[in-house]
């Protein structure tokens, strides 16, 4: 490679109009990939750039919704919201995780069934797990509401069998929440994870249980780590969004036990607190990040691109 | 070896058995893909399993390796019945079509992969993989991806993933389908070499009659799930027996005949005279052919006494280098090809009369 250098570029004098119609062709090369990131680019600082600086100038704020609010590097803004919601935050964070955990236990098999069992009836199988977002959010959470009342008979048939106590009930525990996340984010986590398995090749499994697997080993060796992606970005897709809910836990949880994103939703809305619930905002924010990018780091796909 | 008391040595057999295969059915719904098949391959042989798309060849080895299961008949390998046997179960490995390497595992690890599931030790595994790599040429390539290799480089790759294994027989289906024809005729050679060095059966699939020749030392041409013709290259070449094979392997010229005896006539009433190996037979209509290289051309008054000779026009010269096509009109209309070397320049031009000629033993009959 390096007797390559030898021959120098002086041996090729430039055309001075030739070197200019070659640099502009170049150059517009250069200049199309900018093009095409610049409708995405402009619609991402409009809409996601511009109000987070706004929302990190107001988490710095201070005053009252009656004498309004001014900017005071009030730092103290978070530490104060953290020592009175800070039971709010780990609580969410153990929320989504068991309902993220949950939705893999379901949406895996799930998803291996439709794409290795399902046969002819795979699309109709894919169409009834995306079925239930036909039905508003909201809807679907209330339905959950009527599933789970004492007077139900799930609550019935777990009493009568001793899982919940003679007088205990389903609606209105962290528990309920926590089956109304994995419920409402079943079909992010199940998708992803289907792509994935539905990408691989079966002669792949076949060449595992040639070299020697039984089944149970082909889907360890191959199967499993093939679908990784899918994994990753089924429990990403429903991690992130399940930490800031706050429906579920409001029609379905504890209301002592609230999630930061009940928080959140009555500091803006209700309370009219706006540097407490930027602050909160941004918290959250962090604390995500600090869990995806180790995880994504840990399980991450790059071995599976090259 | 306990073999004194099976079939085998009642049948008479001395060489020991590979792969037996014996009234082998099956069905995808109503498409019968293999239909009755009797097999027996011995050991040490590069067998080739040869014929068109979808006569069911890749089903035959499919059940051979124990991804299918027979709808009928039995499987045995080295006299063991493994008729029902999981893959993992059976002493073969197998080279997919695709190649069906693991994208997510480098040159190494999936060469390593057979071992590592038999738990042999990771000192005793590194060893055996470079001298695996060795063998197919891929010292140093060990780090990379599948997704990082040329075609052939990952042709090689699943061939050392399962001779590692050091299988009894080692099943390719269509290995070279996906190569170049350079590359093609490269492998075929590092193949045969391969093969004679570890000394173990290959059954070898292909649809492509000169890489089946050039390879195989046994052959069995398959057609519609049956096997139509069995034997060595030139035996199969030379001696077809079924028209669907002789057209199937190289060219030929085929003529209806009106045999009586040792003799065949044709429609203008020339005498063919059959080889002596040929001689039994019923007479009556009788389909005759003869390979195009096998043919030569002369004027009509020279051709030599004791040769079969049909007198023809010449339709069309096409000169290829090595040789010279002619196509040849007969009286009745019927085309002949006639492949000649270029060993002078004697040449016959379009519209001229000429003898095709050939030797008796050259003739072949087909049903
Ligand atoms: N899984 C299957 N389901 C239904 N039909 C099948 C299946 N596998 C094979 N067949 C049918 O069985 C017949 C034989 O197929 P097979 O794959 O053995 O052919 P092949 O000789 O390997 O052909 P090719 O040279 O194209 O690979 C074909 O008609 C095919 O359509
Ligand atoms: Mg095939």
């Amino acid at each position: 490679m390096t007797t390559d250098t030898a021959t120098p570029p002086a041996a090729t004098p430039p055309g001075a109009g030739q070197t200019a119609g070659a640099a502009s062709s170049k150059s517009k090369r250069k200049r199309v990939p900018y093009l095409l990131l610049l409708p995405g680019g402009i619609w991402l600082i409009m809409f996601y750039v511009i109000p987070m600086i706004q929302l990190a100038g107001v988490s710095l704020q201070e005053g009252s919704f009656q004498t309004g609010y001014r900017f005071t590097w009030a730092w103290g803004n978070y530490s104060a919201a953290f020592t009175a919601f800070g039971g709010h935050f780990i609580r969410s964070i153990l929320y989504a995780g068991t309902a993220t955990l949950l939705a893999l236990l379901i949406g895996y098999p799930l998803a291996y069934a439709i794409a290795f069992r399902g046969g002819r009836y795979r699309n109709l199988l894919l169409i009834l797990v995306l079925m239930p977002f036909l039905t508003p959010f909201l809807l679907r959470t209330l339905a959950w509401k009527v599933i789970l009342a004492d007077s139900g008979w799930v609550v019935g048939v777990l009493q009568s069998i001793g899982i919940i106590a003679e007088n205990g009930r389903l609606l209105a525990t962290g528990w309920a929440g926590v089956a109304g996340i994995t419920y409402n984010f079943l079909a992010f986590m199940t998708l992803p994870i289907y792509v994935s398995l539905e990408k691989i090749d079966p002669s792949l499994i076949e060449a595992a249980q040639d070299l020697y697997s039984n089944s149970r080993t082909a889907f360890r060796k191959v199967t499993l780590p093939l679908s990784r992606p899918g994994i990753v970005a089924g429990t990403l897709l429903t991690l992130i969004p399940a930490s800031g809910d706050f429906v579920n836990a409001q029609l379905l949880g504890n209301p002592q036990q609230l999630m930061i994103g009940n928080v959140i939703d009555s500091r803006f809305l209700r309370i009219v607190d706006y540097p407490t619930a930027a602050a909160l905002s941004f918290t959250l924010m962090v604390a995500i990040l600090l869990i995806v990018i180790p995880y994504v780091r840990a399980v991450g796909t790059e071995d599976l691109v090259a | 070896m306990p073999d004194a008391t099976t079939g085998e040595e009642a049948r008479g057999s001395h060489e020991p058995l590979a792969v037996e295969l014996s009234g082998v059915t099956k069905r995808f719904g109503d498409v019968v893909a293999v239909d009755d098949i009797t097999l027996e391959i011995g050991e040490n042989r590069f067998y080739a399993l040869l014929g068109p798309s979808g006569c069911g060849k890749t089903t035959t080895l499919r059940m051979i390796g124990g991804f299918e299961d027979p709808d009928a008949g039995s499987i045995r390998l080295h006299g063991e019945d493994v008729t029902g046997l999981k893959p993992y179960q059976r002493p073969v490995n197998t080279v997919f079509q695709s190649y069906a390497l693991f994208p997510h595992l480098n040159v190494f690890e999936n060469v390593a992969f057979g071992l590592r599931r038999k738990k042999v030790p990771s000192a005793e595994v590194t060893e055996r993989v470079g001298e695996m790599l060795d063998l197919v040429q891929l010292v140093g390539m060990d780090k990379r991806k599948p997704g990082q290799l040329s075609g052939g480089q990952r042709q090689r790759v699943a061939l050392a993933r399962a001779l590692i294994n050091h299988p009894r027989v080692l099943l390719l289906d269509e290995p070279l389908g996906a190569l170049d024809l350079k590359l093609r005729k490269e492998m075929q050679i590092e193949l045969k070499r391969i093969q004679n060095e570890v000394g173990i059966t290959f059954v070898h699939v292909t649809h492509d009659q000169e890489e089946a020749m050039t390879m195989a030392d046994t052959i069995a041409v398959m057609n519609e799930g049956r096997i139509e013709r069995l034997g060595g290259p030139t035996e199969i070449y030379e001696d077809p027996r079924s028209a669907f094979v002789a057209g199937f392997l190289g060219a030929s010229n085929l003529m209806q005949g009106d045999r009586k005896g040792n003799a065949a006539t044709l429609q203008d009433g020339t005498t063919i005279a059959l080889p002596e190996a040929g001689a039994a037979g019923v007479d009556g209509d009788i389909q005759l052919g003869v390979r195009p290289e096998k043919m030569s051309l002369q004027a009509p008054e020279a051709a030599p006494p004791g040769a079969n000779s049909i007198l023809a026009t010449v339709v069309d010269v096409s000169f290829i280098g090595v040789s010279t096509h002619y196509l040849l009109r007969t009286s009745w209309g019927a085309d002949l090809v006639v492949v000649v070397q270029n060993l002078d320049d004697e040449r016959h031009a379009a519209g001229s009369s000429v003898a095709a000629t050939w030797l008796p033993q050259h003739t072949f009959v087909v049903s």
